[in-house]
């Protein structure tokens, strides 16, 4: 499983940091930053959830 | 005119421009939300009277859940740029000044906003927990003070829905103690919905709305001086010290964005915490069962904020000539996205008149529908309500509320003026 942002879209809401705080973090400048873009086994099924709750549908997922 | 929910509303009669529609009981509101989105979806409506201001062509009203949310995730096509927070055009220059990026599109939406993302993202509130409730607790503190030292009697909103999310944000943004009562009256009247009580002179709201921001204008104004020659840790020197485009931002740019935060700041969370109370009170098996089980709080609070949709709409405009689901809009057309409406679409919600504090998924748009507007404060507003009601209920546990709730006649906001309690446990 590959993580993808859209930084155009980004507006940094943290929506995905709050699900999953170990892949995802929102930068100073506000727009997000993948701590790791393979997330681990455990982690899955949470980046499911922050790809599909990102308010403006910036995330993608491969595999 | 007076209708219970059990009464037949008849779809013509139906007027959303009219200001009293705005303070019946949540009940007739909602029977009325229930029949436009079975029956007439896009329902049109003329905009409503606002003297000093040119009435336009009329609005549709979206109430269905689908349909908000497609028009909230294609902010191309369905603009903000053109105002957001009136349903009436004003004029540019006012529409930027009350509405900072809530009332801008991308680029320069997405550029100034996320001068201030990471300040609002979890791990930064993770800073705050501490400072949260200890603002919590001293409110609740106080308020058991105040009922002690007279009748017993509390109001909600002022001794504790107000006060709370009113430190919270001038905390963050470096209000000094001196200036919160200003903060807290202005912010009032800005999102007042030229309620009477609010707006003496009904036949001129628009003197009293830019009294209103001229005066946390030049709040800003001073404190911006102060944090250019000793900048601090806080969110105004954020806004002074930021550079978008390699450009600082103006002084209407920073006042702006200042009276957005306050402003959206104080009075959404504040109605979020005053209509959960009573939602409480109104259910009491749903507190007894939250405050068995903290666990709870987490579906606790989404379902506070979908039952009472503190921000009752936000208007979009169309870009260009557009269908949505065989409906067709010519460019230029405005849409109200009915919030409130949208979180109890049967389509979405199972049983949605009914309040359940486990309701889980819980895709509401109490924040806002999908979108680059969905609400900056979401994270800060959740982590208030949910120290705010573990805090009640272990420090004011026999708080009762003791009448009917006075409420703010707003199309825009649910807000409540008063509402009456008592703590029945005397010390």
């Amino acid at each position: 499983m590959k993580v993808g942002v859209d930084r155009d879209r980004c507006v940094g809401s943290g929506t995905c940091e709050a699900l999953a705080p170990d892949v995802f973090e929102v930068d100073d400048d506000g727009v997000l930053r993948l701590l790791r873009e393979e997330p681990a086994d455990g982690e899955q099924s949470d980046v499911r959830d922050a790809v599909t709750a990102c308010p403006t549908r910036a995330l993608t997922l491969d595999g | 005119m007076s209708l219970d929910a059990a009464a037949p509303v008849a779809l013509d009669d139906i007027d959303l421009s009219a200001r009293d529609f705005w303070l019946r009981q949540p009940a007739e509101r909602h029977a009325v939300f229930d029949l436009l989105r079975r029956e007439r979806p896009f329902a049109f409506f003329a905009e409503p009277e606002i003297p000093g201001l040119e009435v336009g062509p009329g609005y549709y009203a979206v109430t269905r859940h689908a349909d908000l949310e497609a028009i909230s995730s294609q902010p191309a096509i369905f603009c903000s740029g053109e105002g957001a927070v009136s349903i009436t055009d004003v004029p540019a220059d006012l529409n930027e000044f009350y509405g900072s990026l809530i009332s801008m599109d991308d680029p320069r939406h997405a550029k100034i906003r996320r001068i201030v993302s990471k300040v609002f993202t979890p791990r930064m509130l993770e800073q705050l927990v501490g400072s949260v409730q200890e603002i919590v607790v001293d409110v609740l503190d106080k308020a058991r003070r105040t009922a002690e030292a007279g009748d017993g009697t509390i109001d909600v909103v002022a001794d504790i829905a107000a006060p709370i999310p009113l430190r919270v944000i001038c905390d963050m943004m470096g209000v000094p103690d001196e200036d919160r009562a200003l903060v807290l009256a202005k912010s009032n009247i800005v999102l007042s919905g030229g309620d009477p009580e609010l707006i003496e002179d009904q036949d001129d709201p628009l003197t009293a709305f830019l009294g209103a921001g001229m005066a946390l204008a030049g709040l800003m104004e001073r404190m911006a001086a102060e944090r250019v020659e000793h900048p601090t840790d806080d969110l105004t020197s954020a806004l002074v010290r930021a550079e978008v485009d390699g450009e600082t931002l103006s002084h209407q740019e920073i006042a702006s964005f200042f009276i957005l935060l306050v402003v959206a700041g104080n009075e959404t969370t504040r109605t979020a915490i005053s209509q959960g109370v009573l939602a409480l009170s109104e259910h009491p098996e749903q507190r007894a069962r939250w405050m068995a089980d903290p666990e709870l709080t987490r579906t606790a609070v989404e379902e506070i904020v979908r039952w009472v949709s503190p921000v009752t709409w936000m208007r979009r405009t169309a870009t260009q000539d557009v269908e949505i689901d065989g409906h067709r809009f010519a460019a230029g057309n405005k849409f109200l996205l009915f919030y409130a409406a949208a979180n109890r679409d049967p389509e979405v919600f199972a049983d949605p008149q009914v309040f359940d504090l486990g309701r889980d998924p819980n895709p509401h748009v109490g924040f806002g529908g999908h979108g680059p507007h969905f609400c900056l404060g979401a994270h800060l507003a959740r982590r208030e309500i949910a120290v705010t009601f573990q805090e009640l209920f272990a420090r004011l546990p026999d708080l009762e509320v003791a009448g009917p709730p006075d409420r703010l006649r707003s199309s825009f906001v649910n807000g409540l003026k008063r509402l009456p309690a008592r703590l029945t446990a005397r010390s």
